[in-house]
């Protein structure tokens, strides 16, 4: 806002009429060469090379009009997998929501501990994405993997489990991995929107004899909606994304019961090098994120348009 | 870049110069083996360049060995790449497309040279090798290995380095433990497997690894040795699909057959979990790169060291005979964004000529098989690696070949795809071989 007002002021300085007008398209120029950049040009490159016959190795080598769109949608693989996409992400961001918050709330209550247990909590998403599948391949592997061993040990089981080629139990461990890697993230993306709590409120609320859960349903939830729903949709952005632990867990087996969108379109681009194709893919797959992630932005802004007007 | 910027010169193809310049150089190298050398004349002629080697990471042992000699040689130092194995042809392609042109040399899988060739991520060499074929010795090169290796489209896109087949590796130990022997047939294999795997499992010891993981290169490989010991191919003779065979379903129903008894579990077994079971003596049999030979007599990896036995590849059906798979197998290219063509030719030169290819061959995990004649029956391989020696010679020379078009990496992926259903008992092996066929005819074309 200071910002802002420091560059009305600096405006008001160079005049009005069309020579303000152009100092203030000199203003925008780099925003709108960095979005240019960023993003029109990639986007208008990526919608060329859907409408167009491209491999990795030749590009543009004709063009080909809605072929590649419609082949995109009426593969049944590459449906399914943008179904999985949807559904996994959805998933894993609701249950590594909850976590976080549990997590954050615990912290809180610690006090001067909390935020030292933080720095600790942090470990995994500082772990390079392709470590933490390999560690978790090396922990899930049936032969010789340190969860097998344990269990064989145990006598609970007397044969190794295949934890990465069953259809169930590899999207339960890449979740598993998932939950361990990210929720961190969410946990002190949580800690700090609950520290920015006015403490006051807290205080009245205990004065006049609110539990521990009707301060929690009551209070908190709602005072936190906007920054949760701010947490959930980036959360929910990037599950869609998922492939680093798709690629090293399961390479999206066992058949293609754990091949998302994003693998897929992997797959078509660098295995089979059908860019054009690949560029399609993308294209639907960036709509079906939007669609997903449209009623969660809505929902982000009705929480913080409510939160405004009791404040 | 078309081929026409490598330059015409003479690099030294004589023999009269091969001895000049390892004399003049002090180095002796060519002349102190029996088998004939490159050499560059002027020696140090590369000093103060560079060169870059793209490499799959199984070949980094061999790259360095290369760099170290290529230097020593040359002067020119070679800085080796290493990628993963699935990775390469991509990696290459964006580089040559994005213009990046970091590279100067390219270790490509055969079975892409159709897509190499059709990109031109490497230059055509074929002038070249009529140019230096003196020196080349093109002839030296095992016939089934040549040709599918570097041709496409009537033009040669590189020179052969790895002459990659599977052969079957056996425990010693554990089959003598069960009054085993080497199986000849794909159902005897089948058997012995399962009398190991019923027996030992519980001790963590199994029948047999089977390589299943999903890249093209593994669970396509498991799938060849079986399609090649019934008596199948990939394609016709015209180039058309050929898994519409009895012998391409027996094949798949075999590679079903075997999942039970196998290393659990052959979906998540590429050559590095399989690899290490087999050594470690967790796995008692295992089809692999005929180098595990190499690996398995090496103490510090190994704890089966003269444990193992090698035999070829069973047969099946109604089909006599065995047939190598040619699985894998690597080639050297000019990476046609190279600035250095010249330099990066000489060094091809190098590192498939004979003497360097049978230094490669007796360095332990250089990852490195025979691709010439002159190599597979050097006495100094006999000696070194005895019995897959055996089993190579004489076999290598009728090994059945990947398709190498254009579409090559289409096929192989779907291939791969419906093989991997198969294992995860998604598609029975009839639906899965039936439904590549037919994919492998959209590919291609009827």
């Amino acid at each position: 806002m200071a910002f802002a007002a420091t560059l009305g002021t600096i405006g008001s300085l160079r005049g009005t009429g069309p020579r303000r007008l152009s100092w203030r398209f000199l203003w925008i120029t780099p925003l709108v060469a960095a979005l240019t950049i960023t993003t029109v040009y990639p986007g208008i490159f990526l919608i060329a090379l859907a409408l167009s016959d491209s491999r990795l190795g030749r590009p543009f080598r004709a063009f080909s009009g809605l072929k590649n769109l419609a082949a995109s949608l009426g593969d049944p693989l590459f449906l399914v997998a943008l179904a999985r996409s949807a559904g996994y992400a959805v998933t894993s961001s609701v249950v590594q929501l909850m976590l976080g918050l549990a997590i954050a709330l615990l912290l809180s209550s610690l006090v001067k501990s909390g935020r030292f247990l933080m720095s600790f909590i942090l470990l995994p998403l500082m772990t390079p994405p392709i470590m933490v599948g390999i560690a978790w391949k090396l922990i899930l592997a049936p032969a010789g993997g340190l969860l097998n061993g344990i269990l064989t040990n145990l006598g609970v089981t007397d044969a190794p489990i295949s934890f990465l080629g069953t259809a169930g139990l590899s999207w339960l461990s890449i979740g598993v991995a998932d939950v361990w890697q990210w929720t961190p993230f969410i946990a002190i993306l949580c800690f700090a929107s609950i520290a920015s709590l006015p403490a006051d409120v807290f205080e009245a609320a205990a004065i006049d004899g609110a539990g521990t859960w009707q301060t929690f349903r009551r209070i908190l939830l709602p005072l936190l909606a906007p920054q949760l729903a701010a947490i959930f949709l980036l959360r929910l952005v990037i599950a869609f994304k998922i492939f680093d632990l798709i690629y090293v867990l399961t390479f999206g087996g066992p058949g293609f019961h754990t091949t998302t969108a994003s693998f897929h379109i992997w797959r078509r681009a660098l295995e089979q090098f059908d860019v054009g194709r690949a560029a399609a893919e993308t294209l639907i797959f960036t709509l079906v994120v939007g669609a997903v992630t449209l009623p969660v932005v809505w929902l982000a802004k009705r929480t913080a348009a409510a939160e405004a007007g009791h404040a | 870049m078309s081929k026409d910027k490598v330059s015409d010169q003479t690099t030294g193809a004589t023999r009269r110069k091969v001895l000049l310049g390892a004399a003049s150089a002090g180095i002796g190298l060519a002349a102190s083996g029996a088998l004939p050398r490159v050499s560059f004349g002027d020696a140090q002629k590369y000093a103060g360049k560079s060169l870059n080697l793209l490499i799959i990471q199984p070949h980094v042992i061999a790259g360095r060995k290369l760099a170290a000699d290529f230097e020593a040689l040359t002067g020119a130092k070679v800085n080796v790449i290493a990628v993963p194995y699935d990775q390469l042809l991509a990696k290459a392609t964006l580089d040559v497309q994005s213009g990046a042109n970091q590279y100067d040399v390219i270790d490509y899988w055969f079975a892409n040279v159709g897509a190499i060739g059709q990109d031109e991520i490497t230059l055509d060499v074929t002038a070249l090798i009529e140019r230096d074929k003196a020196e080349i010795q093109p002839d030296d090169y095992l016939g089934s290995l040549y040709d599918p290796y570097t041709l496409y489209d009537g033009k040669r896109w590189g020179l052969p380095y790895d002459g990659d087949s599977h052969v079957l590796f056996f425990n010693k130990e554990i089959f003598d433990r069960h009054g085993l022997k080497a199986p000849t047939t794909w159902d005897e294999y089948l058997q012995t497997a399962k009398a190991i795997t019923e027996a030992e499992s519980k001790n963590g010891i199994y029948g047999a690894a089977v390589l299943g993981g999903k890249a093209p290169i593994i669970i396509g490989s498991t799938y060849a040795n079986r399609l090649a010991g019934f008596g199948g191919s990939f394609l016709t003779p015209e180039g058309r699909s050929a898994l519409d065979s009895a012998a391409a379903v027996e094949a798949a129903k075999a590679l079903k057959d075997i999942v039970p008894y196998a290393l659990p579990t052959p979906l998540e077994t590429r050559f590095e979990e399989g690899l290490p079971a087999f050594l470690s003596g967790k796995a008692a049999i295992i089809e692999f790169w005929s180098d595990l030979g190499v690996y398995a007599n090496d103490p510090k990896s190994s704890k089966i060291v003269d444990k193992w036995e090698v035999v070829r590849n069973p047969i099946g059906g109604s089909n006599k005979t065995p047939r190598l798979a040619l699985n894998a197998g690597y080639v050297f290219g000019i990476a046609s964004g190279s600035k250095q063509p010249d330099l990066a030719w000489d060094f091809i030169k190098f590192a498939t000529g004979a003497k360097e290819q049978t230094d490669l061959l007796l360095t332990t995990a250089s990852g490195i098989d025979p691709s010439r004649k002159s190599t597979l029956y050097s006495d100094a391989y006999k000696k070194f690696a005895p019995k897959v020696q055996n089993v190579l010679a004489g076999a290598l020379e009728n090994g059945l070949a990947w398709p190498t078009g254009p579409n090559s990496p289409q096929l192989q992926q779907s291939l791969a795809d419906n093989l991997a259903l198969i294992l995860s008992g998604d598609k029975s092996p009839e639906q899965a071989i039936a439904d590549t066929h037919k994919s492998w005819i959209g590919i291609i074309g009827a």
